[in-house]
C-alpha cells in the first residue's frame, strides 16, 4: 500500500515597518500592522477560507478515507485571531473530524535551533502549548522551520516530552541510493523520519501553473498515473509514504484559483483511492504502517526544502543576512537577562525566518522566488529596517 | 546669474552656497537675475533680500505670464514645482531639438568674427556637449535657452557656477560682449575621485579659459585648476564659502543612542570617501563597542557598504538612514556626538559647517577646502583611518573635551558669515567691469 502524506504549511509572518534610524527609541511599533492585516485578509479569501472549505467537503465525503495534515504557527495562529477569527473557526472544524493532524514547530517560525538551543526548546514548547490550548490537540509529529533539518535537531527533539517523528526534506544528496518513499530512522534511532518527495510536490507547489513546464497542465489522471507508477517500485508488502509537504498558500495564492489548482484537488482524493493500492494516511500514522526495520539516515548538515540547493543558503548565505541574525541572537542573551518580557517578544517576533529571507541575494532561478515572497524593493532595504528595528530593542534595553 | 542648484527644491552643496551668496549679494545692493535648470522657460529677477525666498517669476513667453500671474501659491516650493524645477533631473528634450541646437552653434560660430584662441575654445565646448545622457540633454537645452536671457534682459556681468551652467555664461558673453565669471565649486576631479569623463573637463577647461575671471571656493581648488587645468594664477581668485545660519532652525541637542553617536552625512560616493569611515567604525568599535554610526545619505556606494558593514559584523552599531528630507537631517545632527568628514577631495565642503552650528565636533579630511577656514576641528588625511579612529576614541573617553570643542566651533562657525565672501565678489564684481570698461574704450 502507499499511503499519500499530505502536509501544508500555515504561516504568516509579521512583517517589519520600514523602521528608520530616527525611529530609535521613539516607541513607535516596528510592525507594519496595515500591511500584515491586508496580506491576512487577501489570503483568507484566497486560500484560506476556499480550501478549508474544500478540504473540509472531501474528509466529509470520504468518510475517513482522506487524510492531511497542517502546521500552523503561533505567529500565523495570532494574526488569524486579530484579523479574520473565522479562519480559525474553519482549523477548529477540521481537527474536530479527526482526520486532521496537527504538527509541532517552533511558535515564531524561526531559525532558532541553528542558534540558540534553550530559545529553540521555549519555542517549541510554546507551540506544543499553543496547539493544546486553542485545539486540544496533543502534538507528536515535529517540522522545524522550512523543513530545516540535521542529526542535532533530533536530539533535542527527542528531549520534548510526545515527538516521536520529524519531517524533513528528501535531499539526493542524504538519499543517495534510497526511496524517499520508506519511513526512516533517524542517526540515534530514536525518532522516525519522513522524507518529503519534491518531484511531485514541487510539480504541485511549483509547477502546476507553469505553462513552459512540458507536463503542463498537471491533470488528476496523469498525478495518479506517476504515483501509481511508483507502487511498482515496491516489490514486497512494505507500505510506502508519498510525502507531498508544501506551502497551504499553494492554493489560490500561488498558484491562483483560474489555474485550476483547486479542481485538481477536488478530484484528486477519489481517483487516487480508486486504484486501491493508493490510501492517505496522516504523519503520526507512519509509526504502526512502517511493517518492517527502519534504516537509520544521518543527515550531518543542515538541509531544507529552500530553492534548489535545499540548504540554508536561503536565510543565512551572505553577510547581511548573517550579521543581522548573529545580533538578534547576541542580543536575545542580553534581553534575557533582563528579563523583560515586552522586549522578548519582540526579539522574537524578529526571529521568524522570513525577515532573514527578504535579505536574501541570489538572483539566478530562486532569486524571483525571493523577490516574489519579499514585502521590500531590495534585499539591503529588508536589512536596513531590520539592522534598525534591533538598534531600538537594544536601545530600550539600555 | 546662472546656477543649476537653488533651495528649497535643491538644497545640495551648490545650492546652499548660490543662496548664501545671492542672499548677501543682494543685501550689498546687487540685483541678479538668475536663470535656473526649470522645465518651463523662466527666470527669477532678485532685487531684495527677501526674494531668495519668495523667488519672484517671470516667464519668456508673454502669454504663459499672463496666465502665471493670475495663480496663487500656497508656498514657494509648490511655485517651483509647478515650473518645473525638480529634485531629480529628468529628460525633457527631444532628439530633434539637440540636432536643432548644434546647428545653431555652428551659426553663430560662423556669423561672427572670433578671434583664433577663442574659436579653438568654442570649438572645445560645442564638441563636447554632446552625448545621450539624460544630465548632457539637459544642459543643451539650459544652453539653448540662455540665447533669450543673453539677448533680453539688461546685466553688466554674468556668473557661472560650476560646468554644467559655463556653455551659458559662454554663449551669454558671446551675444553680448559682457564679461564672464566662473565660479568653481567642484571640478570633474573632485567629484569622480579619478579622472572622470573627457567630455567635461574640455568644458570646464573652456569655460575657465573664456571667462574674464574665475572665483574658486578654496586654496585647495586653486590648486587644482591651477594643476590640472593650467588656468593662469592672475585670473584665479580664492573667495571661500561661507555658512548662513537659518534663525528658525532648532539647534538644541536630542539624543537619538544613549551612547556616542558618530555621523557621516553626504552623498554615498567615491568622493566623499565612505569606505573609509566603515573602517574608521571597524576600528572604533573594537575598543568601543558602544559606539553607534550612522551613514546618512544616498549614493553609487550604498549597497557596497551596506554589505561591507555586514561582513565586518558591525551589528546593529553602524546604521544607514538612506535619503533624508531636510527635517530628518536636522534631526541627526541634533543627534551626533562627532561628525566625520572622510573626503578624498572636497574643494569646499559645507556640510561640516552645518554640523559644527550644531556643537557636533567635526573631523574633516585635509583633502577639503573647509579645513583652511576653520580652526576648532580635527584636521586628518583622508586615508589616514587610524589616525581618525584614535581622535575618535580620545573623544569618547574624554566626553568633556568633545563637548568644550564642539562649543568652540559653534561659535567659530557663526563669524564665517556670508556678508564678508559677498564683499570679495562684489569687489570683484567691480574690479572687473572696470578692466572690462577700460578695454572697451581702446
Amino acid at each position: 500500500m502507499l499511503h499519500v502524506v499530505f502536509y501544508f504549511q500555515v504561516h504568516q509572518p509579521y512583517r517589519l515597518r520600514h523602521v528608520n534610524v530616527m525611529d530609535v527609541g521613539s516607541g513607535r511599533s516596528l510592525f507594519d500592522e496595515n500591511l500584515n492585516r491586508s496580506v491576512m485578509h487577501k489570503v483568507t479569501q484566497k486560500c484560506y477560507l476556499p480550501t478549508n472549505a474544500l478540504l473540509l467537503d472531501l474528509i466529509k465525503r470520504h468518510e475517513g478515507r482522506f487524510k492531511i495534515a497542517y502546521s500552523i504557527t503561533g505567529t500565523a495562529y495570532e494574526q488569524f485571531a486579530f484579523y479574520a477569527p473565522e479562519v480559525i473557526e474553519s482549523f477548529e472544524k477540521l481537527v474536530e473530524t479527526g482526520c486532521v493532524e496537527l504538527l509541532g514547530e517552533t511558535y515564531f517560525h524561526s531559525l532558532s535551533a541553528l542558534y540558540d538551543t534553550n530559545e529553540f526548546l521555549d519555542q517549541v514548547m510554546m507551540h506544543k502549548q499553543l496547539m493544546k490550548d486553542k485545539f486540544g490537540y496533543d502534538t507528536v509529529t515535529f517540522r522545524n522551520t522550512e523543513l530545516i533539518y540535521q542529526d542535532s535537531i533530533s536530539d533535542l527533539i527527542f528531549e520534548v516530552e510526545g515527538y516521536k517523528t520529524i519531517l524533513t526534506e528528501g535531499v539526493d544528496r542524504i538519499l543517495q541510493w534510497r526511496s524517499p518513499l520508506y519511513a526512516y530512522k533517524n542517526y540515534s534511532k530514536d525518532i522516525t523520519l519522513l522524507l518529503k518527495y519534491y518531484q511531485l510536490a514541487d510539480d504541485i507547489a511549483f509547477r502546476f501553473s507553469n505553462r513552459d513546464w512540458p507536463e503542463y497542465p498537471l491533470t488528476v489522471d496523469k498525478f495518479v498515473n506517476w504515483i501509481d507508477h511508483l507502487t511498482l517500485s515496491e516489490t514486497g508488502k512494505r507500505n510506502q509514504f508519498l510525502n507531498l509537504f508544501m506551502d497551504y498558500e499553494t492554493f489560490g495564492e500561488h498558484q491562483w484559483a483560474e489555474s485550476g489548482i483547486f479542481d485538481f484537488m477536488k478530484h484528486f482524493p477519489a481517483k487516487a483511492l480508486e486504484r486501491g493500492n493508493i490510501g492517505f494516511a496522516n504523519p503520526r500514522e507512519a509509526l504502526h504502517l512502517a511493517n518492517y526495520q527502519q534504516e537509520s539516515i544521518s543527515f550531518p548538515d543542515a538541509v531544507s526544502w529552500a530553492d534548489e540547493q535545499r540548504d540554508l543558503s536561503a536565510w543565512l548565505e551572505n553577510d547581511i543576512q548573517r550579521n543581522a541574525i548573529e545580533t538578534l541572537y547576541e542580543l536575545y542573551e542580553k534581553i534575557r537577562r533582563k528579563g523583560d518580557e515586552h522586549l522578548l517578544r519582540e526579539a522574537r517576533l524578529l526571529s521568524t525566518s522570513d525577515h532573514f529571507y527578504y535579505m536574501c541575494t541570489k538572483y539566478f532561478q530562486d532569486g524571483d522566488v525571493h523577490k516574489y515572497f519579499s514585502p521590500y524593493d531590495s534585499p539591503e532595504q529588508a536589512y536596513i529596517y531590520f539592522i534598525n528595528a534591533l538598534a531600538d530593542l537594544e536601545e530600550r534595553l539600555t | 546669474m546662472f546656477t543649476w542648484e537653488f533651495p528649497p527644491l535643491i538644497s545640495g552643496g551648490l545650492g546652499m552656497a548660490c543662496y548664501g551668496m545671492v542672499k548677501a549679494l543682494l543685501k550689498q545692493g546687487i540685483k541678479i537675475d538668475l536663470v535656473l535648470p526649470t522645465k518651463e522657460a523662466v527666470y527669477f529677477p532678485l532685487r531684495e533680500e527677501s526674494d531668495v525666498d519668495d523667488m519672484p517669476t517671470v516667464f519668456i513667453d508673454p502669454k504663459r505670464q499672463k496666465q502665471f500671474v493670475k495663480l496663487t501659491f500656497t508656498d514657494v516650493k509648490e511655485k517651483l514645482e509647478y515650473i518645473g524645477l525638480t529634485q531629480h533631473p529628468e529628460t525633457y528634450l527631444q532628439l530633434n531639438e539637440v540636432t536643432q541646437y548644434i546647428k545653431r552653434f555652428s551659426q553663430l560660430h560662423h556669423n561672427e568674427r572670433t578671434i583664433l584662441s577663442e574659436t579653438y575654445l568654442w570649438d572645445e565646448m560645442a564638441l563636447h556637449l554632446i552625448g545621450e545622457e539624460d544630465l548632457i540633454k539637459k544642459v543643451q537645452e539650459y544652453t539653448l535657452r540662455a540665447e533669450y536671457y543673453a539677448t533680453h534682459l539688461e546685466y553688466d556681468l554674468i556668473h557661472a557656477h560650476d560646468w554644467l551652467c559655463y556653455p551659458s555664461g559662454m554663449l551669454a558673453k558671446k551675444l553680448s560682449n559682457k564679461p564672464l565669471i566662473v565660479h568653481i565649486h567642484a571640478t570633474e576631479f573632485d567629484r569622480s575621485g579619478g579622472p572622470g569623463d573627457e567630455r567635461i573637463h574640455k568644458i570646464e577647461h573652456a569655460g575657465m579659459m573664456y571667462a574674464d575671471q574665475v572665483i574658486a571656493v578654496s586654496q585647495y581648488t586653486a590648486q587644482m585648476i591651477m594643476s590640472r587645468y593650467r588656468i593662469d594664477t592672475g585670473r584665479i581668485k580664492i573667495i571661500h564659502n561661507a555658512f548662513t545660519i537659518d534663525e528658525d532652525t532648532n539647534f538644541e541637542r536630542q539624543r537619538i543612542f544613549h551612547s556616542p553617536t558618530i555621523l557621516f552625512l553626504g552623498r554615498i560616493t567615491l568622493q566623499k570617501g565612505p569606505d573609509y569611515f566603515v573602517e574608521v567604525a571597524e576600528k572604533v568599535l573594537k575598543v568601543h563597542p558602544e559606539a553607534r554610526f550612522i551613514m546618512a545619505g544616498t549614493g553609487d556606494m550604498g549597497r557596497k557598504l551596506i554589505h561591507k558593514s555586514a561582513a565586518l559584523k558591525l551589528r546593529n552599531r553602524f546604521l544607514f538612514t538612506g535619503f533624508l528630507n531636510r527635517q530628518q537631517v536636522e534631526r541627526v545632527l541634533r543627534a551626533s556626538d562627532i561628525y566625520v568628514l572622510p573626503s578624498v577631495s572636497e574643494p569646499f565642503g559645507i556640510a561640516p559647517l552645518e554640523a559644527m552650528a550644531y556643537g557636533v565636533t567635526a573631523i574633516i579630511s585635509k583633502q577639503s577646502g573647509v579645513s583652511e577656514v576653520v580652526n576648532h576641528a580635527f584636521k586628518i588625511d583622508f586615508w589616514d583611518v587610524d589616525r581618525m579612529a584614535d581622535t575618535i576614541c580620545h573623544l569618547i573617553e574624554n566626553p568633556d573635551i568633545c563637548r568644550q570643542i564642539g562649543n568652540e566651533g559653534r561659535q567659530e562657525v557663526h563669524l564665517i558669515q556670508w556678508d564678508e565672501a559677498a564683499e570679495k565678489i562684489r569687489r570683484l564684481y567691480a574690479s572687473t567691469l572696470a578692466a572690462y570698461i577700460k578695454n572697451q574704450g581702446k
